[in-house]
C-alpha cells in the first residue's frame, strides 16, 4: 500500500502512467472507434491528416492512418507484455536456479546466458523469426528469447547476495525445504529489481517488434506500428504523416513505460523511497 | 578556566519532524569539553548521544534541526554559523570519526589519496605535492601503522577493520583539530582492537592537547579514555561529573543500572553446574580452508579459517569460543549447523555422524541444533511476520499451522513479548527485542544444542545483560548445550563453563572458565584479558584476587 501511495506521489511516473493508460484505452476502444478493418481501403490515397474526416490522413492504398495506429498499439501491447512475462519467467528461473545452488551449477548457467549475450540480439531474432516463420506466437518467441539474459543475471545477482544473508541461513536451519526457502525468504526480496527491469524490457520488446514488422517480419495478419512506417518510408517525402504518426505512437508508449519503469524504481527501492520519505 | 573551555553546548534542543514518538531528540542538554580533555557521552541507542554529537558540526538528518540553545566553539555561537563556517570548521578545527569506518571511506579510493583530499580541503595556502606526501605519510605512522609508504597505496578494502580506524583517525589529525568528535569508534572492533584504538586516542590527544567527545553506550570503555562523563537518557542528560565521581559513586538510578549492565561487573558463578557425562557433541580434526580465486594468472588467495580443531560439547553444557574476528570461530559455528562444509574431520552428534547426513536424514537432525546469529537486524525476514517467522520451523516438521502458532505466541511470551506481536514485522522492533525474537525461532524447534553466534555483539551493554540474563534462564529450563561464540571475554565469563579460545583457526587454550580467568596459560588469552575495557574501575571475574592476577 506504502509503495503505491509513494507512486501515485512520484511526478514523472504518473505522467508515463497517465500517458501509458491513454494507449491502452485506446488499444481497448480500437474496435468501438474503428469499426472498420484497419487493412479496409476507406477512401482516397494520399489524403493529408484532417481531410476527408480522416484525423491522420490515409495512406497510399487509401487505408486510414489513425485506426492503424489504434490497433497497432494492440499489437504492440500484447507482444510487449507477453514475450516480456515469457523473458521473465525464463531470466528468472535460470537466474534463480544459478544464483542459489553456485559453484559448477552457477558456471553452466552462466556460460549459457553469455552465449544468448553474445549474440547482438536483434539478429537473433531475425533469425528466429526467419527460420520459424512471421507469425504473433514467433515474434514472441523470439523477442522472449533474446530478452530473457539480462533478467537472468539480475536475478542471479540478487540471490547470490540474498543466499548468504543471515535470515535465508536461519530459513535453512529451520528446516525448511530449498523450495520453500526460495519462494518465501529470497523471492520476495528480490522481486523489486526484477519487477523495474520487467517493466523496462517491454519497451525493448515493443522496439524489437517494431523493427521486425519494419523489416516486414512481423504477422502479415496484424496491423502494426513497425509495419506502417516500413511500408510508408518510400512515400516520406510526399506524406510524411503515413511514417511520422506511427513514429510518435511508439515513442510516446517507450517514453511512458520508462518513466513507468523510472517511477516503479524510485518507489520499490527502499533507500531512494526512504529518502523521498523524509524530504 | 574560560580560555580552557573549547566547546560549550548551551540548553541545546533538537527537534524531530513531527509524528515521531517523542518531540526532541534531544532536549535542554548543556555539556562543555576542554582543551586537553576526553568527554564522555554515554548512553543506550536512541538516548540522543549521537544527535547531540551531529548537532555539533549541523550533520542531522533531514528535516531534524536544533530548535533552541546555542552551540559555542571558541567563543563563537556556531549553532547560528552560516554553511560556509561550518564547511570550514568540519574536518578543520572540528572533526569526527565513526563506527563504522568501513563505509566512511570511499571504496575506490587510495587511503593515502583520501588522506591526502583531507589536507587538500583546508590547508590555506595549499601545500605543495611533496609536502602533502609527507604529511601523509607522517600522519599514517602517527596513528602506529607499519609500513606507510605500502599503506598509503592500499585500498580501504585491503585493510582490516582496525587499520581502517587508524586511516579514519589519520585524516581526523590532518588538520590538527582543536576538537575530536568520535561517534562509537571502536563499538564495531574486537576487545583487543579497541585497547589498541583507545590507546592511541589517548595518546594523540594528549600530545596535541586535543578536546575530545567521545560517544559510546560502554561503561567499561569509559573507565578506560574518560576524564569526565556525560550520561544520557531520552535526549536528557541525566547525570555528568569526573569519571571517578561517576563511576564509583554514581547519584541516578539510571547511572547505576548502565554500570550494573557492564558484563564481568558481576561476580560470575563460580557454582558449578554439576554437568557430567559423555559428550553429546564432538567434533575431531575439522579443517577448512577459503579458496578464493584471483583471475586467470594469478595464484588462488587460501585462507585456513579453521585448523585441525577438537571440540566437545556435553548436556547442558555451555562452551563458549572465544577469539577475534578471523580467528575462525565463526566458521567453526557454522561447519557446526552444517551452513558450511568443512575440508576435512568428524562431527559426531548424539551418537550420529552428523557431517554425513543428506537430504532428508540431514533436514530431521537439523531440528536438534539451533543457532541465534549476531546481527538481529539481519537474521529476521523484513518480509515476514515474526510469528510465522517462528512457527515456520516446526511446520517444516509437519506439526498444524494453528499449533505451531500457539506454540509461537507462547515462546513470544516466554521470551518476553507481547503474544501481540506474532502479527507485526520485524522493523517494528528494537534491536533487544529482535534478538528475543531470533532466540524464540531457534528454541521453537526444541533444540538439544543452540548455537550462538555473538549473540549479544551487536547490542548495547543494558539490552546484553537482558539477553544474557534470558539465555541463561532458557539453558536450564530446556536443558540446553550452548556454544557460544564471542570476541569479548567479558560476556564469555558470565555465561559459560569453559572457555575455548582460538586464533588464527587454532584452538590455542581451553579450560574451565574460572580457570582461564585465574591463571591463563596461553600468551595470547592473556592479551585478551588485558583488553577488557574498564578494568581500571572493575576487578574482573572472580573478584579482586583473580584482578590482582591479571594485572601481575
Amino acid at each position: 500500500m506504502d509503495t503505491l501511495k509513494a507512486f501515485l506521489r512520484h511526478p514523472t511516473g504518473m505522467i508515463g502512467f497517465v500517458i501509458l493508460a491513454a494507449v491502452v484505452a485506446l488499444a481497448a476502444a480500437a474496435p468501438a472507434l474503428f469499426p472498420d478493418d484497419p487493412w479496409d481501403m476507406i477512401g482516397a490515397p494520399f489524403r493529408p491528416p484532417l481531410s476527408d474526416g480522416l484525423w491522420l490522413g490515409s495512406d497510399m492504398l487509401g487505408r486510414d492512418v489513425a485506426a492503424g495506429i489504434a490497433y497497432g498499439a494492440r499489437v504492440s501491447l500484447l507482444i510487449g507484455v507477453v514475450s516480456t512475462l515469457a523473458a521473465v519467467f525464463i531470466g528468472v528461473v535460470i537466474g534463480a536456479i544459478a544464483g542459489y545452488f553456485g559453484d559448477k551449477v552457477d558456471e553452466v548457467m552462466m556460460r549459457v546466458t553469455e552465449l544468448f549475450q553474445t549474440i547482438p540480439g536483434f539478429i537473433l531474432a531475425i533469425l528466429l523469426v526467419t527460420t520459424l516463420g512471421p507469425s504473433l506466437t514467433n515474434v514472441i518467441i523470439a523477442i522472449g528469447s533474446v530478452s530473457w539474459p539480462p533478467l537472468a543475471r539480475l536475478t542471479r545477482a540478487e540471490f547470490l547476495r540474498l543466499r548468504g544473508r543471515e535470515f535465508v541461513q536461519a530459513a535453512v536451519c529451520q528446516g525448511q525445504p530449498p523450495f520453500a526457502v526460495v519462494l518465501r525468504h529470497i523471492l520476495p526480496n528480490a522481486i523489486s529489481p526484477i519487477i523495474v527491469t520487467g517493466s523496462l524490457t517491454i519497451a525493448t520488446a515493443i522496439l524489437i517488434e517494431s523493427a521486425l514488422s519494419f523489416m516486414g517480419l512481423g504477422d502479415p495478419n496484424l496491423m502494426s506500428w513497425g509495419f506502417m512506417i516500413g511500408a510508408s518510408r518510400t512515400v516520406m517525402r510526399q506524406a510524411w504523416w503515413m511514417s511520422v504518426f506511427p513514429g510518435i505512437a511508439i515513442l510516446l508508449t517507450l517514453l511512458a513505460i520508462n518513466l513507468v519503469g523510472e517511477g516503479l524504481n524510485d518507489t520499490l527501492n527502499p533507500r531512494i523511497a526512504r529518502r523521498a520519505r523524509t524530504a | 578556566m574560560s580560555e580552557d573551555l573549547l566547546l560549550s553546548v548551551e540548553n541545546l534542543s533538537v527537534a524531530l519532524p513531527p509524528g515521531g514518538d517523542r518531540g526532541f531528540a534531544v532536549e535542554e542538554v548543556s555539556l562543555t569539553v576542554r582543551r586537553n580533555e576526553i568527554v564522555c557521552l554515554v548512553g543506550e541507542s536512541g538516548s540522543g548521544k549521537s544527535i547531540t554529537a551531529h548537532a555539533v558540526l549541523r550533520l542531522l538528518p533531514p528535516n531534524v534541526a536544533v530548535a533552541s540553545g546555542a552551540i559555542r566553539f571558541g567563543g563563537t555561537d556556531i549553532a547560528a554559523a552560516d554553511e560556509d563556517t561550518m564547511r570550514g570548521l568540519r574536518g578543520g578545527a572540528i572533526s569526527m570519526i565513526f563506527q563504522e569506518p568501513l563505509s566512511a571511506l570511499n571504496p575506490l579510493a587510495r587511503v593515502g589519496d583520501q588522506i591526502a583530499k583531507a589536507i587538500l580541503m583546508h590547508a590555506r595556502p595549499r601545500p605543495a605535492r611533496a609536502a602533502r606526501a609527507a604529511r601523509v605519510l607522517e600522519l599514517i605512522a602517527a596513528v602506529g601503522l607499519p609500513d606507510p609508504s605500502t599503506l598509503a597505496r592500499s585500498y580501504p578494502f585491503q585493510l582490516s577493520g582496525g587499520q581502517r580506524q587508524r586511516i579514519m583517525i589519520a585524516m581526523a589529525m590532518a588538520n590538527n583539530p582543536a576538537l575530536l568528535l568520535a561517534d562509537e569508534p571502536t563499538t564495531a572492533l574486537d576487545v583487543t582492537t579497541q585497547k589498541k584504538i583507545l590507546m592511541l586516542i589517548r595518546q594523540l590527544q594528549a600530545e596535541r592537547g586535543m578536546g575530545v567527545l567521545f560517544i559510546t553506550h560502554d561503561f567499561g570503555v569509559v573507565a578506560d579514555i574518560a576524564d569526565r562523563v556525560v550520561v544520557m537518557r531520552n535526549g536528557r542528560v541525566v547525570e555528568q561529573g569526573t569519571v571517578d565521581a561517576v563511576l564509583r559513586a554514581p547519584k541516578d538510578a539510571y547511572t547505576k543500572a548502565l554500570i550494573a549492565a557492564v558484563p564481568g561487573t558481576r561476580p560470575a558463578s563460580t557454582a558449578s553446574r554439576g554437568i557430567t557425562g559423555e559428550p553429546l557433541l564432538s567434533a575431531l580434526g575439522l579443517n577448512k580452508t577459503f579458496v578464493t580465486r584471483q583471475g586467470l594468472f594469478r595464484p588462488a588467495r587460501r585462507v585456513q579459517a579453521v585448523r585441525d580443531v577438537a571440540l566437545s560439547l556435553r548436556p547442558r553444557e555451555t562452551v563458549a569460543v572465544v577469539g577475534e574476528s578471523g580467528s575462525g570461530k565463526s566458521t567453526l559455528g557454522r561447519i557446526i549447523m552444517r551452513l558450511i562444509e568443512p575440508d576435512a574431520g568428524t562431527v559426531d552428534f548424539d551418537g550420529e555422524n552428523f557431517l554425513g547426513l543428506r537430504g532428508r536424514q540431514l533436514r530431521a537432525a537439523r531440528r536438534k541444533v539451533q543457532i541465534v546469529f549476531q546481527d538481529p537486524f539481519a537474521a529476521l525476514d523484513p518480509r515476514q511476520k515474526v510469528g510465522e517467522a517462528i512457527a515456520r520451523g516446526p511446520m517444516a516438521y509437519g506439526a498444524p499451522a494453528s499449533e505451531a502458532m500457539a506454540d509461537a505466541k507462547r515462546l513470544l511470551a516466554r521470551v518476553g513479548l507481547k503474544d501481540s506481536a506474532a502479527g507485526r514485522y520485524p522493523h517494528e522492533f528494537s534491536g533487544g527485542q529482535r534478538q528475543r525474537i531470533c532466540i524464540a525461532r531457534a528454541l521453537a524447534l526444541k533444540p538439544v544444542v543452540l548455537v550462538a553466534d555473538e549473540a549479544v555483539s551487536a547490542l548495547d551493554v543494558s539490552v546484553q545483560a537482558h539477553i544474557l540474563a534470558l539465555l541463561a534462564e532458557l539453558r536450564e529450563e530446556m536443558n540446553l548445550a550452548m556454544l557460544f561464540i564471542t570476541h569479548d571475554l567479558r560476556v564469555a565469563a558470565e555465561i559459560a563453563d569453559r572457555i575455548v579460545v582460538m586464533r588464527y583457526g587454532e584452538i590455542v587454550e581451553q579450560g574451565e572458565t574460572q580457570s582461564v580467568f585465574r591463571s591463563p596459560r596461553h600468551a595470547y588469552t592473556r592479551a585478551l584479558l588485558d583488553a577488557i575495557p574498564g578494568r581500571r574501575l572493575f576487578a574482573g571475574p572472580g573478584g579482586a584476587a583473580s584482578a590482582s592476577v591479571m594485572i601481575a
